[in-house]
């Protein structure tokens, strides 16, 4: 612990802190533009110089010089103020100054550290420089004549994404940044950079020129876009959710975001449910809210109903209309649409056990069935982690473009019961070995032969839980707890054949199943669901009510309520209440407190925001084979849910980054 | 003066083969196995006896440099000297007539130097333009390694060490010692922070020394004939022979070996024929290569050439390029030339070299032509000041110096500029 | 332009007054692409009088048509107000191609200028926060 110190004031750092971290540890504001706490150091935008003694007499660049014992720092004397002020002129020579037509004003560090460092006036004279412009995708916009250099993005692109597609061509002055042949930046992470972006040089391009940061209501929430449960703000105007924008959590998605989940919200204003619609003569017609629940109440309901929740919904949707049914005399309740049955009577055994941060100091991973880049990307950037620190990682599964080495096992789930030399090698020596089951590896009945796996390996030590299960759907864990399971799965209650069936949102579910029941769709958007139900009741979207979910690490975490929900929709907890009224029975609670006491007293875990306690991982039963080909369930990033469906933004990803469809504006 | 016994390089002027028979006969190659029997530490303290120092431009100590190398590998990873001779300065030819001519002392230096370092192979990067001294290099390499003087079992003294060339792609920035270690590595020539210095982590991450060519070259002969007979020559702290290169206005412009704190007057009287239309007639001279502040005529004529006495003058001897410049130069001309070679070349990794370089280019040139106001002199001194010191690498004080060293000396010439300039404009407006 | 109608159509070109005073004082000096002619005194005596600095020339146009000022093309405004004293085929440089035609203020007529979301462009207005598309089952 080296002792330092700062402007006179002493104080004790940290081993291999630098001396911009002691500064401000010391509480002194460091100015920068290249430095950023996740990416490696550059030292490239010479901001960030301060003096320090002992050492050459001239400024240093804290953030990368180390702080060594003894050391004198000033942030406060002149020859620290004058250089600051070159730095700053130097930067702004060629940085236009566009600040009223650019979408970074107000929320730009050039501008803002230009105010607090900058000198008053302009001393340059000559011609500024101009460059020509790149194309770096659809959701990346560039003015690249706005770039200061400082590199964030080609750091970001090649350590955290670990795709090598940003980097820098030409020297001197007339550097530009670009992408490999001006091709699109085409990850999943792509969008980052947008933040990361210290100038208005990378913008969003769907939200180009739509709002100033000062006109938005900042809101917290969580993303649904995946079952990583990202932290968002989500910043609305009116009754828009304009953007998303990741929040800082370091045990969830650090301050990173997949691009679905920062573009899909785009969708939240298409294809929107906005009125009770009832199928009268085989055909969709608008009505009201009366009609529908009389229709409901006489299909007879009583101890014939069953509901399936989809991939979007929060545990309260989900914690009322199991409510209903319990009310009604029934339990048939399932949140696994496709059709899978796993076990799900531990849930331990179905968490993703290592946590986001746990997975990084693996030294050993098997993956079974699963597309980490698209089923969970902000899980993919733990894993690259990993590997960067020398874990060894397998894959059971199609081929897939992993960001880092590799070592595919095929595609047959049965290689779990016949490993191959290389896996025992590594998984015995490992320290912290971990195995992680994704949704195509439980389709072919990988999950107890992965447990078998863990007991073989003995993934469960001391300090140390390696067993893994990565969901895809941001209502699967919460669902789960709330016993939205059911043995046999979806087929089970298609065979119960209920008189009614509320899907809370469900659009991968086949309907087909169905065919005898009332199908009552709560939802937001117009998509399968609302194609195949008989009645419609318009819901909320994630962005338009409070919420808790529980992402697949079994972490509980709560969002909030943006913006209201548009034309006639409702917040879905308030349909299933009504709808108990209209059907006479009392599901005991009158407000969204009341049900969220309610939903607490019977599921505590949902009670308290962090990761939920499912106890010991179950044994193995070593009847349950695996076989067949694996295969992933997502086969269009960019196309996974509702919203993302109907988010133009998403569509059009989709056809430029993973159809190549040639979208590219003829202006461009 | 030099006598012909003390020249280290004794075919610079390329009168014999390069080849490795002739080099031989010269003494090159001969009983390498023998100085290499002495041991690394025995080495390295010969050459820090000798008072060896950079000959790349910085001047620092050579046996010290080599001292900081680990002494053995902890977790197994090699050693590695890394020979520049990516000579881009303008003004500086040295290291070409070495390659050109000498080629075989530069290897046995490596091997010699490798050794004493512990390095594991020597790469020697090579500017893009020397192309036919890298084929002539190259060639000598090969004959080294058929005679077994290097490879395996290098020349019988059971060490190995291979030598590399690797050729530049023709920019001035890989000639600085990081961005070197970049470029040899595949990547965009930009020089890295520091620290870590290259003698913990270089190149591949492994600890590497960055030398020139001269200093490595110059290694065998100092073992043979010893610290003290090298250490002869020269003041004190400076001490040894030099390859001058003197060009510009002198009547036989030319690279010469020379003992170092030879007199800038018996240097150019010796061996250039004196100055083109006398003494009386310098107007400036760039004692070491474009990136060193120029020296006016009356405070360099009688002045020592080593690293202190120029130091002394407020310039320094870089490599030893000497610029003669006599009156009918265009002394603003000169100096914009420059600003632009460094704008140029700049790497555009951080800002103040980046954006500085140019903005001092564009105000040289309009200082050339007087399109200027007086006080814009200043400002464009303050500009130097504001990029020199701040940067990564020392090309930010390189472009600097040159500038601050006109408007040192030459700021009379400059408002001289200006005020001609208005004044043919307030006669047009007229 | 029959007497009558010059009578009672006194928005349209000039009344019966000024066409007498500019057939006895004027002195045609253009006509621009719309047709209206610039007269000035044509002789010096005028040039004190009222309606003039002292010592300017007096200047004045006719209009072919509606007596609206804005008609008035900016070259021969320059002319009119004694900006310069050639004519402005003479004084300023050609036209240049990329110079488009004069247009008189259209306030007030059917050419004048609707907003977009205007009845009279069709009343669809651009999209604005908090709009939605709503989701219908064809």
């Amino acid at each position: 612990m080296p002792k330092v110190t700062v402007d006179g004031q002493e104080i004790e750092v940290p081993n291999g802190a630098t001396v911009l971290q002691a500064c401000e540890l010391a509480g002194k504001e460091i100015p920068r533009f290249c430095y950023h706490e996740r990416l490696s150091i550059a030292g490239n935008c010479r901001m960030c110089l301060v003096e320090v003694k002992p050492g050459p007499p001239k400024p240093q660049a804290s953030c990368a010089l180390p702080a060594t014992d003894g050391q004198e720092i000033r942030t406060d004397t002149d020859m620290v103020k004058t250089a600051r002020e070159g730095v700053m002129e130097f930067l702004l020579i060629n940085h236009p100054l566009d600040c009223p037509i650019c979408d970074q004003g107000g929320e730009c560090d050039l501008q803002d550290q230009s105010m607090m460092y900058g000198r008053g006036a302009t001393r340059y004279e000559e011609n500024k420089r101009a460059v020509t412009e790149k194309y770096m995708g659809p959701l990346i916009k560039t003015i690249m004549t706005r770039c200061i250099h400082c590199t964030r993005c080609v750091r970001f692109s090649e350590e955290i994404a670990g795709v090598d597609e940003i980097g820098a061509i030409y020297r001197g002055e007339d550097m530009q940044i670009t992408t490999y042949l001006e091709q699109a930046a085409s990850h999943e992470l792509s969008a980052n950079v947008i933040d990361l972006c210290p100038v208005g040089a990378l913008t969003s391009r769907p939200y180009a020129f739509e709002a100033r940061p000062w006109e938005l209501k900042k809101t917290w929430s969580i993303d649904v876009s995946d079952a990583v449960g990202a932290n968002i703000r989500l910043d609305s105007r009116g009754r828009e959710v304009m953007r998303a924008l990741p929040r800082i959590n370091d045990a969830v998605n650090e301050e990173w975001l997949s691009d679905k989940g920062r573009y899909q919200v785009d969708g939240l204003s298409r294809r929107r449910l906005d009125k009770v619609y009832i199928r009268k003569d085989g055909k969709l017609v608008p009505a009201e809210w009366n009609e529908a629940f009389a229709a409901i109440a006489a299909a007879n309901p009583k101890g014939s109903i069953a509901a399936v929740a989809g991939d979007l919904v929060d545990c309260e949707t989900m914690f009322a209309a199991k409510a209903l049914l319990g009310a009604l005399g029934s339990d048939h309740l399932e949140g696994r649409q496709t059709g899978l049955d796993y076990d799900c009577s531990n849930l331990a055994a179905v968490n993703f056990n290592s946590t986001f941060e746990g997975i990084e100091n693996a030294d050993a991973i098997l993956i079974v069935g699963s597309q980490v880049r698209w089923e969970a990307a902000l899980v993919n950037v733990r894993l690259r982690k990993a590997a960067k620190r020398g874990a060894k990682i397998f894959v059971v599964g199609p081929q897939w473009d992993t960001t880092y080495p590799a070592t595919f096992l095929g595609e047959d789930a049965a290689v779990l019961h016949d490993l191959p030399q290389a896996i025992t090698e590594a998984f015995s020596k490992a320290e912290r070995p971990a195995v992680i089951v994704g949704g195509g590896g439980l389709a072919k009945g990988a999950l107890h032969p992965a447990l078998a796996f863990a007991e073989q390996f003995n993934l469960v030590r001391e300090g140390w839980n390696g067993f893994n299960v990565l969901h895809m759907a941001a209502s699967r864990m919460g669902g789960l707890m709330l016993g939205y399971a059911q043995k046999g799965g979806i087929g089970n209650i298609a065979k119960a054949k209920p008189n009614v069936l509320i899907s809370l949102g469900a659009d991968e579910l086949d309907y087909g199943a169905f065919a005898d029941s009332l199908k009552v769709y709560i939802g937001h958007h117009g998509d399968a669901g609302a194609h195949a139900a008989d009645i419609i009741l318009p819901g909320a979207s994630y962005a338009e009510k409070d919420g808790t979910y529980v992402n697949t690490e079994g972490r509980v975490q709560f969002a909030e309520k943006a913006v209201f929900a548009p034309g006639d929709a409702r917040e879905d907890w308030t349909i299933l209440r009504a709808m108990a009224d209209a059907l006479d029975v009392s599901v005991g609670f009158d407000s969204f407190a009341e049900l969220q006491s309610a939903m607490i007293a019977a599921v505590p875990a949902l009670g308290e925001e962090g990761l939920a306690d499912f106890g010991q991982l179950p044994n193995a039963d070593a009847s349950i084979r695996a076989s067949g080909a694996i295969s992933y369930p997502i086969a269009d990033f960019y196309m996974t849910n509702v919203v993302a469906r109907a988010s133009a933004t998403m569509q059009r990803c989709s056809s430029e980054l993973l159809h190549h469809d040639d979208l590219k504006e003829a202006a461009e | 003066m030099l006598a012909d016994k003390d020249r280290i390089f004794t075919n610079v002027y390329g009168f014999q083969d390069w080849g490795l028979k002739a080099a031989q006969q010269r003494g090159d190659w001969d009983n390498t196995k023998s100085l290499i029997a002495r041991g690394q530490d025995s080495i390295i303290d010969e050459i820090k006896a000798s008072g060896l120092r950079g000959r790349g431009g910085a001047g620092f100590p050579t046996g010290l440099k080599w001292s900081f190398m680990p002494k053995e590998s902890k977790d197994g990873r090699p050693s590695f000297l890394v020979i520049n001779a990516d000579e881009s300065e303008p003004g500086s030819c040295k290291d070409r007539e070495i390659i050109r001519h000498d080629p075989h002392k530069l290897i046995e230096g490596a091997l010699i130097a490798g050794f004493a370092m512990r390095a594991r192979a020597a790469y020697i990067y090579i500017r893009g333009e020397y192309i036919r001294e890298a084929q002539t290099l190259q060639a000598a390499i090969e004959q080294a390694y058929e005679a077994g003087l290097i490879g395996k079992n290098a020349s019988q003294s059971g060490y190995d060490f291979d030598v590399f060339l690797h050729r530049g792609a023709g920019a001035y920035i890989c000639g600085e010692e990081t961005a070197m270690i970049e470029s040899l590595e595949g990547k965009k020539g930009q020089p890295r922070l520091k620290p870590p210095f290259p003698a913990g982590a270089g190149l591949y991450g492994c600890p590497t020394t960055v030398n020139n060519v001269e200093s490595i070259a110059v290694v065998p002969t100092i073992l043979r004939r010893g610290a003290a007979w090298f250490s002869s020559f020269g003041r004190e702290g400076n001490h040894g022979t030099k390859l001058f290169q003197i060009s510009g206005h002198v009547e036989k412009p030319c690279v010469v070996e020379e003992e170092m704190s030879i007199p800038f007057r018996e240097l150019i009287e010796r061996h250039c024929g004196g100055i083109t239309g006398g003494w009386d007639n310098l107007l400036a001279v760039i004692p070491g290569g474009s990136s060193v502040p120029l020296v006016p005529a009356e405070q360099i004529m009688d002045a020592p050439m080593d690293f202190d006495g120029l130091k002394e003058l407020g310039s320094g001897l870089g490599t030893a390029a000497v610029i003669v410049m006599d009156k009918s130069t265009d002394i603003v001309r000169a100096i914009s030339r420059i600003s632009y070679f460094y704008k140029h070349e700049s790497c555009g990794q951080c800002t103040p070299c980046r954006e500085g370089t140019g903005w001092m280019w564009r105000m040289m040139e309009r200082l050339r032509t007087g399109d200027a106001a007086i006080e814009e002199i200043d400002m464009l001194q303050q500009v130097t000041k504001q990029v020199e010191g701040h940067t990564i690498c020392a090309l930010g004080d390189a472009a600097a110096w040159p500038i601050q060293g006109l408007i040192r000396h030459f700021r009379p010439e400059l408002e001289r500029r200006i005020e001609e300039h208005n004044a043919k404009f307030a006669e047009a407006a007229e | 332009m029959s007497f009558l109608g010059k009578i009672f159509t006194w928005w349209n070109g000039a009344t019966i007054g000024t066409s007498l005073f500019t057939m006895r004082r004027g002195e045609k000096v253009g006509t621009d692409a719309q047709g209206n002619t610039y007269y000035r005194s044509r002789n010096k005596r005028d040039m004190t009088t009222a309606g003039s600095y002292i010592g300017a020339e007096r200047r004045w146009v006719i209009y072919e048509g509606a007596n609206d000022a804005s008609r008035v093309p900016p070259e021969w405004h320059g002319w009119l107000h004694g900006s310069f004293d050639d004519v402005p085929e003479s004084y300023l440089p050609p036209a240049k191609i990329w110079e488009t035609e004069y247009v008189p203020n259209a306030t007030g007529t059917a050419d004048a200028y609707r907003p977009q979301g205007a009845l009279e462009r069709g009343g669809k207005r651009v999209k604005a926060v908090g709009d939605y598309e709503a989701w219908t089952p064809e």
